[in-house]
């Protein structure tokens, strides 16, 4: 909706905050994510996509929207949402959708119904009266989350700054002091079943405490919760946003995801128990006194601090490491991953070679033969 | 990681003002990728080599005005840098045909695909000034692009020169807009000029579009190629993700204007920094961990898990961790737990861990301070081949299956590409608001040339193969081999035996070659590199034609020693063989063989030869290598015919730096070729043809500029009256298009001998694509020649033949290879140069092909 350089304060030089007040708002919408943990979270006015970049790290949160006027600032800055090699390398433990919509606030689009949080993020500030008078229906009537963040700016700590502008930003159509803000605010949870907190964030200069925050904030919990009826219905109601863009991220809960994540944790352990077996085979061949045992014994239960002896130990027979199912599932990650034995075995069958019952993984010792000469172009250099 | 030591080698902390983890796109990748063609791949994943080395003095920020700033490997497009350099309307022969006629037609497929264009069709550059000026290019763009004019229409905008497919009604059109800040902006947008499609711009300009096109298709875009990170294929044993993936260009071919996909893969690792330093600490000597925990790490390219944002790994501080604090840019202080617990909600489970610090790319016209930036290295994945993965034969061996594709499974994703191009709706739409038409997979007519003749001593033989005729000349002589008299073998006390053996086989292989090998002098040494030296040292004297080394063990400075020893100070042919080789059971003969051969040729000897119509002709082959040990500094191999028979050579390699052009030293080289043939020859040859290789991206404008008319002039000035018929042949052995050939219902690679000169080709160029060897896993990548000079009016059917007889003189191997024979063993000698000897070998040896 407003530039990225605009969307901070329009602080004025005698006044500025460390961090900035932008940063803080997020930081405000952030802690709030990791207190009450929300799955399905929307920002309206998302902007430039800062703050849904910053809620995309979350690992609770499962559907992400952000939802514009400016079409064109949103497929700017999409790319910010975006997959990277990194999600795909380490999958988050659950999905996220994210979804941009271009649209305007006071439309009643379905696709925002049914969240567990709705930002609005600076934004009632840029609304013209008639949206501003739509506004709570759609938000609080309509749309219903669980729980609201409003924040505007307070104009009683305006004459601070020494600007001679009217607002603070070109684009803000009015700005409320707190009696203003607090009494649109206390109306509209009212009437829709919300109580609402107010805080803020920019603390006056000594001196000036009286005129409270620099940006005020509305906290909005729905006291009814919605019954599973009318949220039914008005979901057939047709949609007014068009999407821009919707990015899908891996998660564990895709089993490629799932197998891949598990094969590798199987794969590191089997080859460490494999090199520390390895190692203490040579120890023992090299020189054949006693404080071999004391060498492998600290290593086999390295990372491990329960009882170790009722798991099944990995053990060789001739050329052939053998390492028990049970014993891998012992692994906290592994463990954790797959849930139980059988899962486990599911996820690796096709990517390991398991004893003929299907207790065990078999892994060769003897590493295979080395470069063969046949197929090669002769090269002196080969020959070395 | 329990107990792990936390060694705090270097006690200074550093300073951190300039730690900046900003969150812009991910841009710059610029590590290894497999290529999955047979022959790329070995040079691609050795790229690691190429990574620059580690900065020194990592210490405080900003105190190294300009110390040391790293370029990191800039790569642009070659075929971007090449537009423009039009060499074939200087060949009059050739100005209007370039096919040539001779050989046997087939039907082959590409990995080329149409481009349709309205007939003229133009592109419209324009100019776009602000007024106020704006400074951010972001602001520029969006005001431009909100503006009604724009809306809904085809536009690339960079912030100062927009592109458009409609002509807009005034040359010069005033626009005004308004800020967020209520800044009144005038823009004036002045049309500069109209592109036709194919000119430079143009080409590049589609190819942004393909870029976008590909974005659209939700493929990943890392260095220059597109991966499909959704499919990866997993290898679990090895650590190893690979992501399958296109490299993807747009060119004006012969006639056309040509989307190529080429089928690549991206090596991922499924490994941390942490991970991987935990599994190096508990498999190491742990006093040594430091050390080799850098060895191993400094210069790797790693991924950060939060940010997909890649950095070179310059140094490790170990007495940083993540419970210290930093100052982030607005001057708070956090320590990295808390940063990264706040930032992306990501909480680190070692707090004991280093800190890996990277050096930052300076921005543009920055005053050179040098940013660094700390990362966590439970955070960062590895990325590429690691030196130890890539000497590890058996990843690299399930790397090759994976990444080698036939050419069946290549067509399958080809198509599925091309399908996904044309059905993604938004890759439509972006097609057709630029009237772009994305048209079908070209096919094309190829030739395949005669096979040839191998000749012999007294026997000419028609190989069953021509990709390896070692049984068919198995009871022919060679052409001339030299008596082996006085020689040495030098072998350690417990390789004895192998050493008798091995000369008992020699014996028995040689005689029917027509090679007579005498009893040579065998010594005994201590199994160590000094104890090997000083028995050569002793026992080598002027008379002495070679030196068998039988080495215990694969010790590379073992080798080394000896080739510089045989090489520099008492020049002397060598040949060393690992013991281990010889322990093998049953393969004893044909290492004998191969031995036996190569020994010919470190004598001076000629095992075979091919029918060269032209007399009087001397071939060139020329490449660059690098020095493996000095950096900055380029090896120039040069080997030249000695003879019109082309069986023997004169070889010289000199060292330079890079910053001097290779030119400079050919006239050296030259002269030595010419005077080694007036010694044979009593006259000098009528014709020479240069094949050149190892030609960077982007060097050809150099190569035709300021390397040609140096090689002309060199010539002149050798003899006032000599005037040699030149030509000057530019060799790529990577290059954008993949043929292959409909053989019984499926999709093979094309016969050997294969030409392509229509249509893949270029028309500002005198070019030919030759399929001179045989893959036996995956598929053929064709050998490009360029003709960039060229006034021995040769036809362009004798050309072709000449270069493909020339692909069969390498007497490393019997059979075809993929480069004509000079240029192989130019090859080879840089290679044995940078790697081993790191000096020029000594001008007595320049007769023999001492470096096989």
């Amino acid at each position: 909706m407003v530039d990225s350089h605009v969307r901070g304060v329009q602080v004025k030089e005698n006044i500025k905050f460390t961090p900035s007040l932008s940063e803080q708002r997020h930081k405000f919408v952030l802690d709030f994510v990791r207190k009450h943990k929300p799955q399905k979270v929307a920002d309206l006015g998302c902007a430039n996509c800062k703050l849904l970049w910053r809620l995309k790290y979350h690992e609770s949160i499962e559907v992400l929207a952000g939802l514009d006027i400016d079409e064109n600032i949103l497929t700017r800055n999409i790319y910010r949402l975006h997959t990277g090699a990194g999600d795909y390398l380490d999958p988050r433990e659950r999905p996220l959708t994210i979804t941009l919509y271009h649209g305007s606030v006071v439309e009643k689009d379905p696709c925002l119904l049914g969240f567990d949080l709705i930002t609005c993020i600076e934004l009632i500030e840029h609304l013209e009266a008639k949206e501003l008078s739509q506004f709570p229906e759609v938000i609080f009537g309509f749309f219903s989350p669980t729980t609201v963040i409003i924040s505007t700016p307070n104009s009683e700590f305006n004459p601070l700054f020494s600007g001679k502008t009217l607002f603070r930003h070109p684009d803000h159509k009015f700005e409320w002091d707190r009696t203003q803000f607090q009494s649109w605010a206390l109306d509209a949870a009212r009437h829709y079943g919300y109580s609402v907190e107010f805080t803020g964030l920019g603390e006056p200069p000594p001196g000036a405490e009286a005129v409270g925050f620099c940006t005020q904030i509305g906290v909005f919990v729905k006291t009814i919760p919605n019954t599973v009826k009318s949220l039914h219905d008005e979901k057939t109601i047709e949609c007014a946003h068009t999407t821009v863009g919707t990015v899908i991220y891996p998660s564990l809960k895709e089993e490629k995801y799932l197998r891949k994540a598990v094969s590798n944790e199987v794969f590191s352990q089997i080859l460490k128990m494999k090199r520390v077996l390895l190692e203490s085979l040579k120890m023992k061949n090299d020189n054949d006194n006693s404080d071999e045992l004391e060498f492998v014994k600290p290593k086999c239960d390295e990372s491990k601090n329960d009882p170790t002896e009722e798991i099944p130990k990995p053990f060789c027979i001739e050329n052939v490491f053998y390492v028990p199912l049970e014993r891998l599932f012992s692994f906290p990650k592994i463990k954790h991953l797959c849930g139980d034995l059988e899962t486990l075995k599911m996820l690796i069958a096709n990517e390991v070679m398991l004893s003929s019952d299907g207790s065990s993984v078999m892994i060769n010792t003897v590493d295979e033969e080395d470069c063969d000469l046949s197929d090669n172009d002769g090269d002196d250099l080969r020959f070395v | 990681m329990t107990g792990r030591a936390r060694v705090r080698a270097r006690g200074l902390c550093r300073n951190l003002e300039s730690r900046n983890l900003g969150q812009s796109q991910a841009s710059s990748w610029n590590h290894p990728v497999v290529c999955d063609s047979e022959a790329s791949a070995s040079t691609s994943l050795l790229d690691t080599d190429r990574i620059p080395q580690r900065f020194k003095g990592s210490g405080s920020a900003g105190d190294g005005a300009g110390n040391t700033l790293i370029q990191r490997g800039g790569k642009t497009w070659n075929s971007f840098l090449e537009l423009g350099i039009h060499t074939r309307e200087k060949l009059a022969h050739v100005r209007d045909c370039k096919t040539g006629s001779s050989g046997a037609p087939v039907k082959l497929v590409t990995n080329l695909f149409n481009l349709g264009l309205p007939r003229e069709w133009h592109l419209f550059q324009y100019h776009v000034v602000f007024t106020p000026d704006l400074a951010s290019k972001r602001l520029r763009i969006a005001l431009l692009y909100s503006h009604s004019k724009f809306l809904k229409k085809a536009k690339v905008f960079d912030g100062t020169m927009l592109f458009l497919s409609e002509k807009l009604e005034e040359k010069v059109t005033e626009l005004s807009g308004e800020t967020q800040k209520g800044i009144y902006v005038t823009i004036t947008i002045t049309l500069i000029s109209e592109l036709p499609s194919s000119s430079p711009t143009c080409i590049q300009f589609f190819n942004i579009i393909f870029k976008k096109i590909l974005r659209k298709l939700s493929m990943y875009q890392i260095g220059r190629n597109f991966y499909s990170p959704s499919d990866p294929v997993e290898i679990p044993q090895h650590k190893l993700s690979l992501w399958p993936g296109f490299a993807i260009s747009v060119s004006q071919f012969e006639n056309k204007l040509m989307f190529t996909a080429n089928v690549t893969h991206k090596v991922l690792r499924n490994e941390t920094v942490l991970e991987f330093m935990a599994d190096l600490y508990n498999r190491k000597d742990k006093s040594h961990f430091i050390e080799t925990c850098e060895k191993e790490l400094l210069g790797c390219i790693v991924l950060t898990r939060y940010n997909n944002r890649t950095y070179r790994i310059d140094d490790i501080d170990w007495s940083v961790k993540p419970t210290d604090a930093f100052q982030k840019r607005d001057g708070t202080k956090i320590t990295y737990f808390d940063y990264y617990k706040q930032q992306y909600d990501i909480s680190l489970s070692d707090l004991t861990q280093p800190m890996l610090v990277s050096q930052l790319k300076s921005k543009g016209t920055d005053s050179g301070e040098v940013r660094i930036a700390h990362l966590v290295p439970e955070l960062c994945f590895l990325t590429g081949l690691s030196k130890r993965v890539t000497s590890d034969f058996r990843v690299m061996k399930d790397l090759a299956t994976e990444t080698h594709l036939n050419p069946i499974c290549r067509q399958q994703r080809l198509s599925r590409l091309a399908d996904n191009i044309q059905r993604n709706t938004e890759a439509r739409f972006e097609l057709e608001t630029w009237g772009l038409q994305f048209g079908c997979q070209v096919s094309l007519t190829g030739r395949v040339v005669p096979s040839e003749k191998i000749l012999m001593q007294d026997s000419i033989c028609q190989p069953m193969s021509a990709a390896d005729w070692s049984r068919d000349m198995r009871h022919c002589k060679l052409l001339g081999a030299q008596r082996l008299n006085n020689w040495l073998i030098v072998c350690g006390h417990r390789n004895e035996d192998a050493a008798e053996s091995l000369l008992s086989c020699l014996r028995r292989v040689s005689e029917p070659m027509g090679f007579l090998v005498g009893q040579p002098k065998i010594i005994k040494a201590q199994e160590n590199t000094a104890a090997f030296i000083r028995a050569i040292q002793q026992h080598v004297n002027p008379d002495v034609q070679l030196v068998l080394c039988v080495l215990p063990s694969n010790q590379k400075d073992c080798y080394d020693s000896i080739k510089r020893f045989l090489s520099l100070d008492h020049p002397v042919p060598s040949q060393c063989v690992l013991a281990q080789t010889l322990s093998r059971q049953g393969t004893m003969m044909s290492i004998a063989t191969k031995i036996a051969m190569q020994v010919v040729c470190k004598l001076g000897g000629e095992l075979w030869a091919v029918e060269i119509p032209l007399k009087s002709l001397m071939v060139v082959g020329i490449d660059v290598g690098r020095d493996a040990c000095a950096r900055g500094h380029s090896i120039v191999g040069f080997v030249a015919s000695s003879n019109s028979r082309i069986t023997r050579w004169f070889s010289r390699c000199i060292l330079q730096s890079t910053k001097s052009d290779i030119a400079d030293c050919l006239k050296v080289c030259m002269k030595g070729a010419l005077n080694k043939w007036y010694r044979y020859n009593h006259c000098f040859p009528t014709r020479i043809i240069v094949y050149r290789d190892g030609v960077g991206d982007g060097q050809l404008q150099t190569i035709v500029d300021y390397e040609v008319p140096q090689l002309l002039s060199s010539l002149r000035d050798s003899n006032s009256s000599y005037s040699p018929k030149v030509s000057v042949i530019v060799v790529r052995k990577s290059c954008v298009p993949r043929f292959f050939t409909e053989m019984n219902r499926t999709l093979q690679n094309p016969p050997l001998g294969t030409v392509i000169d229509s249509e893949a080709t270029r028309p500002e160029w005198y070019d030919f694509y030759l399929i001179s060897q045989a893959a036996y896993q995956g598929t053929v990548t064709p050998t490009y020649y360029n003709v960039i000079y060229d006034d021995n009016g040769l036809k362009p059917d004798h050309m072709q033949r000449l270069t493909y007889k020339l692909c069969h003189l390498y007497y490393n191997w019997p059979g075809l290879i993929k480069i004509p024979a000079p240029c192989q063993y130019a090859h080879k000698l840089t290679f044995l140069v940078g790697r081993s000897i790191h000096r020029e070998p000594s001008i007595e040896l320049a007769d023999y092909l001492f470096y096989l």
